[in-house]
Order: structure tokens, then sequence, then C-alpha cells
């Protein structure tokens, strides 16, 4: 078989300055993106179960919230002391608001809030309780834990990373 | 030999030197690697091995070290023998658990202190069941004898209930 030019300078493109030039740009480019911008995540744990399981994949994206507020439901990346090692949470309660669980079922402002992305519940019971105004309540969507074996709470927002798509 | 190809010689070898050299901050570095190995446990170790890490950790902290656990209601200095003592409980509890280290920043408000700001990644597993887990620290480390060694640990608990 015999391959077109087009083809071969595809596959094996001589070294010249232009190509080194370019690839240059191209792996800085990859640099900036994954570094700052998108953030590859490997999901390692149960907490976000049935909605991303162990093992996984998604990415961060960081400038989600630089130009719009958190809403609720949203799911964030919140972060330690970099973005090396982040958990993975689900927002369900925003600033100023009242949050409190009973026999699994989220309220909010003592409203019942459906949540149709839980899929494995327990009786979590939880007293009410206010969110700070520079805070937001994260929570994993996996509730088959006993409550106190799962890791939840509400968050400084400085602590949010960014966005989890997809 | 043209000047320019020798001041860049000349910065590069000055730059390799000084990436080479010993400082402050890879000493701590260093300290806080070989500290995540000797806390961290393989299937199959020996029991002489583990005390022997064991021992090897106790080096590392002063004595006593501070320990601040809020939720754990821990707040005191532990004489190394009762730190050691813990170290040797935890990895007995984990028994494959590897200890790591990421994110860290240190900074030296002392010439002879540095405090670490690290997290802590755990990730092993218990009764056959793989786990990670991850924890924000403060380390505040102190040089003695010209050896650095962590005078207090402390979790940061940024998430509340």
């Amino acid at each position: 078989m015999k391959l077109s030019d087009t083809t071969r300078r595809f596959l094996f493109p001589s070294l010249n300055r232009r190509y080194l030039t370019r690839l240059l740009l191209v792996g800085f480019s990859c640099y900036l993106l994954f570094s700052y911008i998108l953030i590859p995540l490997r999901i390692q744990g149960h907490s976000m179960e049935p909605t991303y399981n162990d093992a996984s994949f998604a990415f961060c994206l960081r400038p989600q919230y630089s130009f719009s507020e958190i809403k609720r439901f949203d799911v964030v990346a919140v972060r330690f002391t970099g973005k090396s090692v982040m958990l993975l949470k689900r927002v369900i309660g925003l600033p100023g608001e009242t949050l409190e669980f009973r026999d699994g079922a989220l309220y909010i402002n003592g409203k019942l809030i459906p949540e149709p992305y839980v899929k494995h519940k327990n009786p979590w019971n939880l007293p009410p309780r206010s969110i700070h105004p520079d805070r937001v309540y994260v929570v994993g969507d996996n509730r088959g834990t006993l409550i106190s074996h799962h890791i939840f709470g509400q968050v400084p927002i400085n602590r949010i990373t960014g966005g989890v798509i997809p | 030999m043209n000047k320019k190809v020798l001041l860049a010689l000349i910065l590069i070898l000055t730059a390799i030197v000084m990436f080479l050299l010993p400082n402050d901050r890879k000493k701590i570095f260093s300290n806080l690697d070989t500290l995540a190995e000797y806390c961290s446990s393989a299937s199959g170790e020996t029991s002489i091995g583990l005390i022997k890490k064991v021992a090897q950790a106790g080096k590392l902290c002063k004595n006593p070290c501070m320990i601040q656990l809020k939720s754990y209601d821990i707040n005191r200095a532990l004489p190394k023998k009762e730190l050691t003592d813990h170290i040797l409980m935890m990895k007995r509890m984990m028994p494959e658990t590897e200890f790591s280290f990421h994110d860290t920043t240190i900074t030296f408000p002392q010439k002879k202190h540095a405090v670490v700001s690290t997290t802590l990644r755990l990730s092993g597993k218990i009764n056959s069941d793989r786990f990670t887990d991850a924890y924000e620290l403060s380390i505040n480390t102190e040089k003695i004898n010209g050896k650095w060694l962590f005078s207090s640990f402390s979790i940061v608990e940024f998430m509340e209930q």
C-alpha cells in the first residue's frame, strides 16, 4: 500500500524548525489547558455513586464559577491545599439557608427538596442548621452509608475549585 | 569560545549547582517523604521491620510532639514513646495503607522554624475493601542541633457539619 504525501507527512514529519515550534506550542497549550482550565480527575472512592463511580474519570472546569454563581445540585471539586487531591461533592445548600435531613430526606428552609440523583439511601437524620453567608453545604450522592461514615458539611466558597464535567 | 556561549554555560552550571545544593526547604520535603514511607504499610511486612520503621518515624519528630485533632478531641503534647505507640497501632489497624503528601507549601516565619501546609492522602485496603481518604495538615517543624524535626501536627478542619 502506498501512502499519500499528506498522510506520509502527517505520520513521518520532518523535524524542521517549524514542526518543533508547533510541537512546543501544542505542548504548552496542553499544559495550560489541563493545569489551569480543565483539570483531569481520577475518581477514587464511592461517595458520589451512582453519579460518579470508583475508578472513573472526569474534569474539573475551573472557570465555571468565575462568571456565574454556584447553584444547588451542582457537582463541584473541593480543594485541600492544592489541586492534586480534591473532594467531589454535590452542593445541596446555599449561603444563608437552613438545612436538615429527616429520615434521609433533604429539607431546605423547612421544605422538602427531592433529590432524584440519590439511589442508595439510609435514614439520615441531621438537626436543622444555618449555612454561613460565605459557605455552601456539600454532600456525596451515595447516602447508602451511615451518616457518621460520610464526609460532608459546609465549606468556604473559596475552597470550591470549579465545577465537574461531564 | 564565544562570550555568549560562555555566559550561558556559566548560568546553566550555576542553576544546576543551585538545584543540587541541599537547603532547608529540601530537607523538610525529604523528611516528609521519609515520614510518609515509614508510616506506610505493605502486606507481608515483618514485625521487626514494622517496629524499625515506627522507631525511624519517631526520630523525625521532636520529643514531645504536639498533636491537635479537633474532631477526636486530642490536643496535647505526646512523648516520643506514646507517639510511636500510636503510629504502631495505626499501622496495625491499616496493614496495607500508603501515606503520601501532596500540594505542600513551606513557609519560614523564623530562621529555625518552618510551617508546612500539606494534604495527606491515605489509600489502601481494610478487610479487602479499598479506601481513600485525605486530610489537610498544618505541621510545624523546628531546627534542633542542625536537624529539622516535626514539632506539631494538626488537622485543618474546613468542613463543618
